[in-house]
């Protein structure tokens, strides 16, 4: 009695072992996967030296971050995450295989993300009202480096969904042809993580 | 159904990481009414971290159902970098 197996275990099993959707994939290229982790391993010896710099210079990086506008880090914190959301729901109606509304949704995404630009480029412009710049001390000039190569990041992810979302609104992928629009995807949520670090770092602790 | 389902963990996902997100800025004045240490602070923050990263990993990036080795990696990195900046700091 207990060999036997019920319909339903069988089934469940068959679609394990036969299924594609259910067998375990990489979402994306393995070549993106690939940058991506060459992407975290620079963006952590930027924060390790951070870090470190922080413990050698404590009082001009306490001043530093007191100059700071810790509610724009916030707001663009949210921003960063709630495009990366939208980009998230995209795949999924991708993977239904609604390319206009996926692209529709990576619009959205990319408007949200616009505000975290603004928003920097304000911060940036009262920085350099207040005479600050680059070369202010050691925490403005790392200040500046890793924000701005983040930004760099953001544009360039930005860059990416707009060819995504293109090729979305024209159906060019389908169930069997979606890596591009996942790799796309994944290097999104990739600058939003590590915003997610560079934030607590350089305007929370 | 099982876009639905998606659709809700993601949405779940998004509203814990702002939640998150809020949290990690205003622990700080929370903590100081009970006048602790900033080394509880900083633990505190760098384990939001980890939280949010786990989540955009695992639900944004849909790496829950991906090979085990791309998920550890990519876990690993929002486990082992917050673990180095705290060391750092509280060294």
């Amino acid at each position: 009695m207990n060999n036997v197996i019920s319909i339903e275990a069988q089934t469940a099993l068959f679609e394990e072992k036969e299924s594609p959707l259910l067998a375990k994939r990489l979402p994306g290229d393995l070549a993106m996967w690939f940058f991506i982790l060459a992407e975290l391993t620079v963006f952590a010896i930027l924060f390790i030296g951070f870090a470190v710099s922080e413990q050698l210079s404590p009082e001009i990086f306490a001043q530093g971050k007191n100059k700071l506008h810790q509610i724009s880090g916030l707001i663009n914190t949210l921003t960063l995450i709630t495009s990366s959301y939208f980009v998230a729901l995209a795949l999924i109606k991708m993977h239904q295989g609604y390319g206009k509304q996926a692209a529709k949704l990576l619009v959205v995404a990319k408007l949200v993300a616009c505000i975290y630009i603004g928003v920097k480029i304000w911060e940036y412009l009262s920085l350099f009202e207040q005479g600050i710049d680059i070369e202010t001390n050691t925490f403005f000039t790392l200040y500046f480096l890793i924000t701005f190569f983040h930004l760099m990041h953001v544009l360039l992810g930005m860059v990416i969904l707009v060819f995504v979302a293109l090729k979305a609104a024209k159906n060019e992928y389908n169930a069997s042809n979606i890596s591009g629009f996942e790799s796309g995807a994944s290097y999104w949520h990739m600058v939003d993580m590590l915003w997610i670090i560079l934030f607590p770092l350089i305007y929370v602790i | 159904m099982q876009s639905t389902n998606a659709n809700q963990k993601n949405t779940i996902s998004w509203l814990w990481l702002l939640a998150l997100t809020v949290i990690s800025v205003y622990i700080g004045q929370f903590l100081e009414l009970f006048n602790t240490q900033k080394s509880l602070f900083i633990i505190v923050v760098l384990f939001i971290v980890f939280l949010k990263g786990q989540q955009i990993i695992d639900i944004f990036m849909e790496l829950e159902q991906a090979p085990k080795l791309w998920r550890r990696l990519l876990l690993a990195y929002v486990i082992l970098l917050p673990s180095i900046i705290g060391l750092i700091y509280l060294l």
